[in-house]
């Protein structure tokens, strides 16, 4: 037995737990606002670099290596994406239709070509040292 | 001694005959009673964790650990840790981004919420039946969980940035890119265990567990493993806070309360990270139930916590006796090795899992 609920009923829970998120680090700065001392000075707010004054913005360029890993890294999220419909659509029927010894789901394999596809490209991304870290 | 359970029974068909009539009214109620109760337990959790962590690495380096303060086992330096950080001075240093460095522990603290908001905290058994305890038992949970996961790491590296500190910067961008390196692999290892149980939902994964998944795939239990302890950025794989190399990596401006959010942050994190691989892999809640009126009400709930303490020792443990590893060995790791083998564990899955499950069925 179990209560029939609309699904997007669960949503509204997930709205009041990022408010409590927010509110529970806001209330703890709240209270050091009222218990803390405040002696503000120069000293304390500048930034620390190994003892010595900083030299220059901390805001550096970084190397371009790095911006290959992201582009990989979208490529393959978005495989991901592709993948979590294919297991809602596909892989259920599939469990059923595998233990029947010869009635195979087309869907798997085109899915597994797609997955093949990918891994080319990741091996071509590695070959081309596109995933060395700099 | 029968009673109980009817006792209980008819609270349950009360309560669903109220959530048919006001579903709006009995999402509103558990959302508000949920956070409240949730954020309590994963706050008093993580102080838990904080506690066990300082204890068995002392055990493990062969020293007390906390003992000082007082109460036994020194259970109360955790509240004078936190007395320390609340009476501490709130400073921003110059030149930072003030509403980046303001909002990123808020951020941080959003992302547990809503990891902490679907994920079962475990389940009770009344006459017969399992109802488990979750406030959003959403049809792709599991799914929505390992996105939450992944907006601690937006946190870190909003702190990282705004701080307008070199050391900050670097942690932050290596925060980044060992995220990006594990994401991938730990959503395929996500994706295996839900075609295993034909469901994206962690109660029902959790329920088609009749062979554990950490028995069942191998190899996606050991790369889940891996993925999770560099999500949650722990040694050998806290490249972004090495405090040999950057300081204190993305948290080396904050101080003080500030600093004591992100901090308390990852141990949340890192209690709902066990949580998770409990569920996915080690059977959750599931276990023989105690033959005793009342007690077997709970006794899925002490299964669940056993698991989650023995993931915990195991991690602390982890923690304890590896080093750490180079920026570029991390990266290396994640995208020559952790993908292919995930792919390999996908392919099991999909072709061995069928046969296996059916075989322990």
């Amino acid at each position: 037995m179990a209560a029939e609920v609309p699904a997007l009923i669960y949503y509204i829970p997930l709205i009041i737990f990022m408010i409590m998120g927010a509110i529970i680090p806001i209330a703890s700065l709240a209270l050091v606002k009222i218990i803390a001392p405040l002696r503000p000075g120069r000293r304390k707010i500048s930034i620390y670099e190994g003892g010595l004054s900083p030299i220059r913005d901390a805001r550096v360029q970084y190397s371009v290596q790095y911006y290959l890993f992201a582009i990989v890294f979208v490529i393959f999220d978005v495989e991901v994406l592709f993948l979590y419909p294919w297991i809602y659509v596909y892989a259920s029927k599939f469990m059923e239709s595998f233990l029947v010894f010869g009635s195979m789901n087309i869907a798997v394999f085109e899915m597994l070509l797609f997955i093949i596809v990918l891994l080319i490209g990741l091996v071509y991304a590695i070959k081309k040292e596109a995933l060395h870290w700099v | 001694m029968a009673g109980y359970g009817e006792i209980l029974s008819s609270i349950i068909d009360y309560m669903y005959s109220f959530i048919s009539q006001y579903p709006a009214l009995y999402a509103l109620i558990l959302g508000i009673v949920g956070a409240l109760i949730l954020s309590a337990i994963v706050n008093v959790g993580a102080m838990a964790v904080v506690w066990l962590e300082r204890k068995v690495l002392g055990d493990i380096g062969a020293r007390f650990g906390p003992n000082r303060v007082g109460g036994r086992w020194g259970i109360i330096q955790l509240g004078a840790d936190a007395i320390k950080l609340f009476t501490k001075e709130d400073s921003i240093p110059e030149g930072a981004d003030r509403q980046v460095y303001v909002w990123a522990p808020i951020v941080a603290s959003m992302a547990t919420m809503l990891v902490a908001a679907a994920i079962p905290f475990g389940a009770l058994y009344i006459e017969g039946q399992e109802y488990p305890l979750v406030v959003a038992n959403m049809d792709i949970s599991a799914f929505y969980v390992e996105a939450a996961l992944s907006l601690l790491a937006i946190g870190a590296f909003m702190a990282g940035y705004s701080s307008n500190n070199k050391y900050s910067m670097l942690g932050a961008f290596r925060g980044i890119a060992r995220m990006i390196s594990y994401e991938v692999p730990m959503g395929i290892c996500v994706i295996a265990v839900a075609i295993m149980a034909q469901s994206l939902n962690l109660v029902e994964i959790v329920q088609s567990q009749t062979l554990w998944y950490a028995f069942a795939q191998p190899l996606g239990f050991i790369i889940f493993t891996i993925a999770i302890i560099t999500d949650l950025g722990r040694i050998p794989f806290d490249q972004s806070e090495a405090e040999e190399e950057i300081i204190a990596g993305y948290t080396t401006e904050y101080g003080g309360i500030r600093w004591g959010l992100l901090y308390f942050q990852e141990y949340d994190m890192m209690l709902l990270g066990s949580i998770l691989m409990v569920l996915l892999f080690l059977g959750g809640w599931s276990g023989p139930i105690i033959p005793l009126p009342l007690l077997s009400v709970v006794t899925p709930l002490i299964w669940f916590v056993i698991k989650i303490i023995i993931v915990l020792v195991f991690l602390i443990w982890v923690r304890g006796s590896l080093l750490r590893f180079r920026i570029d060995q991390v990266t290396d790791l994640g995208w020559k090795w952790m993908l292919p083998l995930s792919i390999v564990n996908l392919a099991w899955a999909v072709l061995v899992g069928p046969y296996l499950l059916a075989y322990f069925a």
